[in-house]
């Protein structure tokens, strides 16, 4: 199962070499789970013979997922029922532009489907998570200077015209609050802090079981919070944003004399194999983390602060300053502390967030949970 | 682990190298540490591939010479460079259509065991090799020819990775690849990033260039036009140094601060 799921799509035979089963036992499972509706099969050929291509059923249909970090592209294929069944990530170039961006996205999403033996006619409906505040009623990305290249772009102006199918879109922390909700940490919660710390900085807030979008979609632009008045000048044009201080780029800048050129994977991965000048770099970015937080803990009261994106890779490295800091600068309640837990998704949060939005605009997600 | 300055492994002192009437090097010099994927970048003719071959074996400069770790090495062959840890994958790939991927990841270099071929052993590192650069491959037993272009790159990477490289000097490799191959073969070459490997990539696509590298080096007409670090340089500063709007010399634009 898990093999057909990580490659969408394969000839029995080739699912015999993967699992290391002999092709007798790969033909009766099968089989089998052909009779349960999980798998489908279609006569193919390969290499001029006969053989079974196997994918993973479809009923109703899919829904794609796309998620745009600082660095990286996500794209998922999932069918109505959540489960997934084609995936694939790029990295990206540092101000990567919307132009390229978006035709680069369709382009993967196109390929993915096809790599799954379905066409776009298949495809209800795609979500779309870009790291700057959306508008979420028009689609437009409201900031200016946050996400350079992305200023005041339409994505589903664009990706509609390219890809003939709606598309919606959400800022890319309010998809991972979003996912960390419905299939995460925050499961059965009403108000939850979402906090994601990657290459960017940035949140996404659920008040009453839904993600909080203020006026404009600016809501929970938690990279944005000013916490040094002397600090160095940020992308938005502000002194001393969290994000100027604890965002990948800031982060590396300060291991540069002495490490050398380093991407966030090192930072990490050194700071796991316990180098202390990476280690200090991401226990100093949880305090910071923290100053910030308390101060939306103070506002907004959450049930839980979930901790997401690249940088809750290091665990405890990162959250046991991130804890104690934040318990000392949030009003003492009755109650205790304000939990603190790690993303259940981890990276896939947003892309998942993503793919919850697009299944929630096909309106396919009520039905199914009246029919199942 | 970190990407420490420290010394390079590949030195690159004062190549030369002409064809005939064309001067294909001029006066190159280039470092490729550990841990660190090294851009060549440049327009068509500008010597990329040349570059590619002499550090690879595969071509002898006129003059100049490389190095490892410090010391002058002569490199007859790529044979010769593979021994010396550096590893090259070219454009053709090279690569048995007709063979299984485990015959082509050993061939001329196959394990032994009291004189027959220890199958179970290739098959096994095999898998360990593709695993490394997570490379999608659905079948080690299948033969080449039934692979898509991504997964022959990956096929044609993890051969070089048999002999346990220190550098990797790869040669196009996203030329004439669809979207979703290029995104493997992208997230191969962070792959070989991770696990300490110097990775030299060739590529006129700068986007995908960008995305990857540590540093940019371009070349224009033969010489070194210009040094980027990869996380400050613009796509127009790169267009600059290729189509030879700044003036000619490496130090034509160090790499600047990020803020201000």
């Amino acid at each position: 199962m898990s093999a057909v799921q990580q490659r969408g799509s394969l000839t029995q035979v080739e699912l015999a070499g993967v699992t290391g089963l002999s092709p007798a036992t790969v033909s009766n499972i099968v089989k089998e789970l052909t009779g349960a509706g999980v798998l489908a099969t279609a006569p193919t050929s390969r290499s001029g013979r006969r053989a079974q291509q196997v994918t993973l059923a479809r009923n109703l249909g899919l829904v794609g997922g796309i998620h745009f970090g600082s660095r990286s592209l996500r794209v998922t294929i999932a069918d109505v029922a959540q489960r997934i069944v084609a995936d694939q990530r790029m990295p990206l170039p540092p101000d990567h532009r919307a132009d390229a961006g978006l035709e680069r996205a369709s382009l993967l999403l196109t390929e993915l489907v096809d790599s799954v033996g379905a066409t776009m006619s298949e495809v209800l409906a795609v979500g779309v998570g870009v790291p700057a505040p959306v508008d979420p009623r028009s689609g437009r990305i409201v900031s200016v200077g946050v996400l350079r290249g992305w200023d005041g772009v339409s994505v589903p102006e664009v990706l509609e015209r390219r890809l003939g199918v709606p598309v919606q879109v959400d800022n890319d922390s309010n998809l991972g609050a979003l996912a960390e909700l419905r299939h995460g940490a925050a499961r059965g919660k009403q108000h939850v802090a979402y906090l994601k710390v990657s290459h960017g900085v940035g949140s996404g807030l659920i008040v009453d079981g839904r993600v909080f979008h203020g006026r404009t979609g600016a809501a929970g632009e938690f990279g944005h919070i000013t916490i040094d008045d002397n600090g160095p000048i940020c992308r938005c044009g502000n002194r001393g944003c969290l994000d100027a201080l604890i965002g990948a780029p800031a982060l590396l800048r300060m291991l540069e004399s002495s490490h050398g050129h380093l991407t966030l994977s090192d930072v990490i991965a050194g700071a796991q194999d316990g180098d202390p000048g990476c280690r200090r770099v991401i226990s100093d970015a949880g305090r910071l983390l923290a100053v910030a937080a308390a101060n939306t803990c103070n506002l907004f009261d959450p049930e839980l602060v979930v901790v997401g994106g690249r940088l809750a890779e290091a665990g405890p490295i990162l959250l046991d300053t991130f804890r104690s800091v934040l318990a000392q600068r949030t009003l003492p309640s009755t109650a205790g502390p304000v939990e603190v837990v790690v993303s259940e998704l981890g990276t896939a949060a947003e892309v998942r967030g993503a793919l919850a939005l697009a299944l929630d605009h096909a309106g396919i997600a009520q039905s199914m949970a009246v029919a199942g | 682990m970190s990407s420490a300055p420290g010394a390079p492994v590949l030195s690159v002192r004062g190549v030369s190298l002409n064809y005939g009437a064309v001067r294909a090097l001029v006066d190159v010099d280039l470092d490729i540490h550990a841990h660190e994927v090294v851009a060549i970048v440049g327009d068509i003719g500008a010597g990329k591939s040349t570059l590619a071959r002499v550090m690879s074996g595969a071509l002898t400069p006129d003059t100049g010479h490389i190095e490892v770790d410090g010391t002058p090495v002569t490199m007859p062959s790529t044979r010769a460079a593979r021994d010396l840890g550096i590893a090259a994958v070219f454009q053709d790939l090279a690569l048995a259509e007709n063979l299984d991927v485990v015959q082509n990841l050993f061939l001329g270099q196959e394990l032994r065991r009291g004189g027959i071929l220890d199958e179970r052993r290739m098959e096994r590192r095999a898998w360990e090799v593709l695993s490394q650069l997570a490379a999608r491959v659905p079948s080690v037993r299948a033969p080449v020819r039934a692979l898509s272009g991504g997964q022959r790159q990956a096929v044609a990477v993890a051969r070089t990775l048999v002999g346990d490289p220190r550098v990797v000097v790869l040669d196009e490799p996203l030329a004439s690849l669809g979207i979703s191959q290029t995104a493997e073969v992208l997230n191969m070459v962070e792959r070989l990033r991770e696990s300490g490997l110097g990775v030299v990539m060739i590529s006129h696509s700068m986007v995908d260039v960008q995305a990857v590298a540590d540093r940019i080096v371009v070349l224009r007409l033969g010489r070194i036009n210009g040094d980027f670090d990869a996380e400050h340089a613009s796509y127009e500063d790169l267009i600059a140094a290729i189509t030879g709007i700044t003036p000619t010399g490496r130090a034509a634009r160090p790499s600047r601060p990020a803020t201000l």
